[in-house]
């Protein structure tokens, strides 16, 4: 999963990027309106989370413009609570809405939320067969035994199951595993891949050649 | 009780007391008036018929001195008179001496003999007709009409000679000749007073009518008048239960009422502008306040998520360090602000040489300057105000590192100070972007900021020229500034000059 964090308050930016690149998500970040704007347009976000008071452009006309082309989920971050600014910000586009000051927990779990609704899933629990996906807490079963992945392989294994029975093309994996700042191998994914394949079952992802992976 | 204390009830009884004594004086008077003027009518007639009488007792007097051509001083008044009996039977006649020596017979009383003419004036029915008698000078009556009733007395002499009295129905008017006969004559006036009386119950039902509709009128009217009262009051039951946007709706404009709720509205605008600026002071304070607050949070709560590294811990204190400073001056700011709003900050008339506090600021801030790359240019000369240093040190450092901050790279700051008849004045001019025109007017108030969104300094919550605006108008100053757009701004501090030289007390060189 990869999100694009758009603060201008740069200690509140670093934490939230490492709190969220610690949960396994692939982050970008932004510090003024503009080049939120220029990120959120140039790439294919799983969400986005979005400050109201920005310099250059303010969150409300990123929001505005981006929903012109994209329908990626935002959720604002603003510290103001009255209600015609939450009003405001859910008709402007936006998916949910949270108040500084927040708490982690709760912000990774709207946007969790904000993640499984885009991808048509109400639930938090994806079954496959036996196995069972817990996005909540991050966790994958096999017949009732926990199986311990990393953090990449579980947001592997998350985003195709999110979209299952879609092939995934190599170039999307990429897109949404990995952040700008990493500098991966191509193949790094096959890699992933076949460490999924030992972990979880050989059957569980089909490799579509020439055009990418899917979980049936 | 409490209908002694409404107003209206106050103002109706005093309302219908002063109607019902004008009314009651208006009629008493014109009662009188009109009684007065029928007996003086009544006394001309009266009068007209003693005369009549007066003289055909003058023609029909024998020749030689007689009763009435007698000249003299009357006689004093003799007593033994028997006065006339009750009964109406005319006294015996009896002889007497007359004063003057002569023995005379005591004539019978009888009519006298009026010409026709004048014999009219005594005619009519019994009720309304006029009598006459007339008594000698001892008291013995001489001529009496048909009409006199019975136990009609000589009337006392008075001064003047004349006179008239009222006894009973009876009105009649009495005149002594100079030779001491008294002529009486009088009329039953019952049918006048029947008349008199029945227009004193019309002048009554006339008053009473015309009280109760004053009455009515008044509580109309009053009723009327007070109406704005209970609008004013109802508006501000409902501004006091916390609606400020109630406004008292009044249809004129001009009346004392009417003015008084101009007044008021006034106030009530005031009041509520008042409270939405410190509610939005207070929602401005705590949005400024979130930021650092998330800082923390999200900082701590990724720290202690799991085990770290030293130097991670450390990255994180510091941050928090950052937040906690910020908020550190944000409540600094607060205070200053909440510390001017109440007057406690007032001046208390020190001495302060302006020009040591531009220097200071200056200095403190030349360290900012030259990182930014910006040439600082001071221009003090000896400028002296009443005032606080520390405050307005402030003042010269928050519009000097504005400046800084809003300068272009390369840019030049000119801080001023210099004195003029009555005034001293600090100016500091930057050659930065210039403030658009639509936010001049805003500029000095609490949280404003140009850019809206927070701005890349740190720390820069809005409150610096707010906080300069606050202190300048402690001091009785005045702060203006005139920006052009791409060139820059200029802003004047004007303060009162200290009346007295500046000596000992401070500026040690």
């Amino acid at each position: 999963m990869r999100i694009l964090i758009v603060e201008d308050e740069a200690d509140l930016l670093a934490s939230l990027a490492k709190a969220l690149r610690e949960k396994g998500y692939a982050v970008d970040t932004a510090a003024d309106g503009e080049e939120g704007l220029w990120k959120a347009e140039s790439w294919d976000y799983d969400a986005i989370v979005l400050d109201v008071m920005l310099p250059r452009l303010d969150g409300w006309a990123i929001l505005h413009r981006l929903r012109e082309s994209q329908k990626t989920p935002v959720l604002m971050l603003t510290a103001r609570d009255a209600a015609r600014d939450r009003v405001r910000g859910l008709d402007t586009g936006a998916d949910d809405y949270v108040v500084k000051p927040f708490d982690l927990d709760e912000l990774f779990a709207r946007l969790r939320a904000l993640i499984r609704r885009a991808a048509g899933q109400s639930r938090n629990v994806i079954e496959i067969g036996t196995l069972v996906i817990d996005t909540a807490a991050h966790r994958v079963t096999r017949a009732g035994h926990s199986i311990a992945l990393t953090a990449r392989e579980y947001a592997l294994v998350e985003f195709l199951a999110l979209r299952r029975g879609e092939v995934v093309t190599r170039t999307t994996l990429y897109e949404h595993l990995f952040d700008e700042d990493d500098d991966t191998l191509s193949n790094l994914l096959d890699v992933h891949v076949s460490n999924l394949r030992k972990k979880l079952g050989a059957d569980i992802i089909t490799t579509h050649r020439g055009q990418g992976y899917c979980i049936e | 009780m409490k209908f002694f204390h409404s107003i209206r009830w106050r103002m109706q009884l005093w309302h219908g007391l002063l109607l019902a004594l004008v009314l009651a004086g208006f009629g008493f008077t014109a009662w009188r008036l009109q009684w007065a003027t029928q007996l003086q009518h009544l006394d001309q007639e009266l009068e007209q018929r003693i005369a009549v009488i007066a003289s055909t007792m003058r023609l029909s007097a024998p020749k030689g001195p007689g009763p009435l051509a007698r000249k003299g001083i009357p006689p004093p008044p003799r007593d033994g008179i028997p006065p006339p009996r009750r009964d109406g039977i005319p006294p015996p006649r009896r002889t007497e001496l007359s004063p003057d020596g002569n023995t005379a017979a005591q004539p019978s009383p009888r009519e006298l003999a009026l010409s026709a003419r004048d014999s009219n004036l005594f005619a009519g029915d019994s009720d309304g007709a006029f009598y006459y008698a007339v008594w000698s000078r001892n008291g013995s009556e001489l001529f009496r009409s048909a009409a006199l009733p019975p136990d009609e007395a000589r009337p006392e002499r008075v001064a003047g000679a004349r006179g008239s009295r009222l006894h009973g129905p009876l009105r009649e008017s009495f005149h002594y000749t100079p030779g001491g006969e008294c002529i009486l004559v009088g009329r039953n006036i019952r049918g006048e007073l029947t008349e008199i009386w029945r227009f004193a119950w019309l002048l009554a039902g006339a008053g009473a009518a015309v009280f109760v509709v004053g009455l009515a009128g008044g509580w109309w009217v009053s009723a009327r008048a007070l109406r704005p009262i209970g609008d004013i009051s109802a508006a501000a039951a409902n501004i006091s239960a916390g609606d400020l946007t109630q406004r008292i709706h009044t249809a004129d404009t001009d009346s004392e009422l009417g003015q008084l709720a101009q007044v008021l509205n006034d106030a009530f605008a005031r009041l509520q502008s008042a409270f939405d600026r410190q509610v939005q002071f207070t929602a401005d304070a705590s949005h400024e306040l979130r930021t650092p607050v998330s800082v923390v949070l999200t900082q701590t709560q990724t720290a202690l998520s799991r085990e770290r590294s030293a130097a991670e811990y450390r990255e994180s204190l510091a941050a928090c360090q950052r937040a906690a400073q910020r908020m550190r001056q944000l409540i600094e700011s607060l205070l200053t602000l909440a510390r001017l709003d109440s007057g406690e900050a007032a001046t208390a008339g020190e001495p302060c040489d302006l020009e040591r506090a531009a220097n200071e600021a200056a200095e403190l801030l030349r360290p900012l300057a030259e990182e930014k790359g910006i040439n600082l240019e001071l221009d003090l000369k000896p400028a002296c105000c009443e005032g606080k240093v520390e405050q307005l040190t402030q003042v010269v450092s928050n519009l000097i590192s504005n400046a800084i901050c809003h300068n272009r790279p390369g840019g030049i700051v000119q801080v001023k100070v210099a004195s003029e008849p009555g005034a001293v004045i600090l100016s500091v001019q930057d050659t930065g972007l210039g403030i658009a025109s639509e936010d001049l007017p805003h500029i000095f108030e609490r949280f404003y900021r140009a850019d809206k969104a927070r701005s890349n300094a740190a720390g820069r919550a809005g409150l610096g020229l707010a906080i300069t605006k606050a202190i300048v108008e402690a001091h009785n100053g005045t702060i203006e500034v005139f920006s052009v757009l791409g060139e820059g701004s200029t802003f004047t501090v004007r303060l009162p000059k200290l009346s007295r030289p500046l000596e000992s007390s401070a500026a040690p060189k």
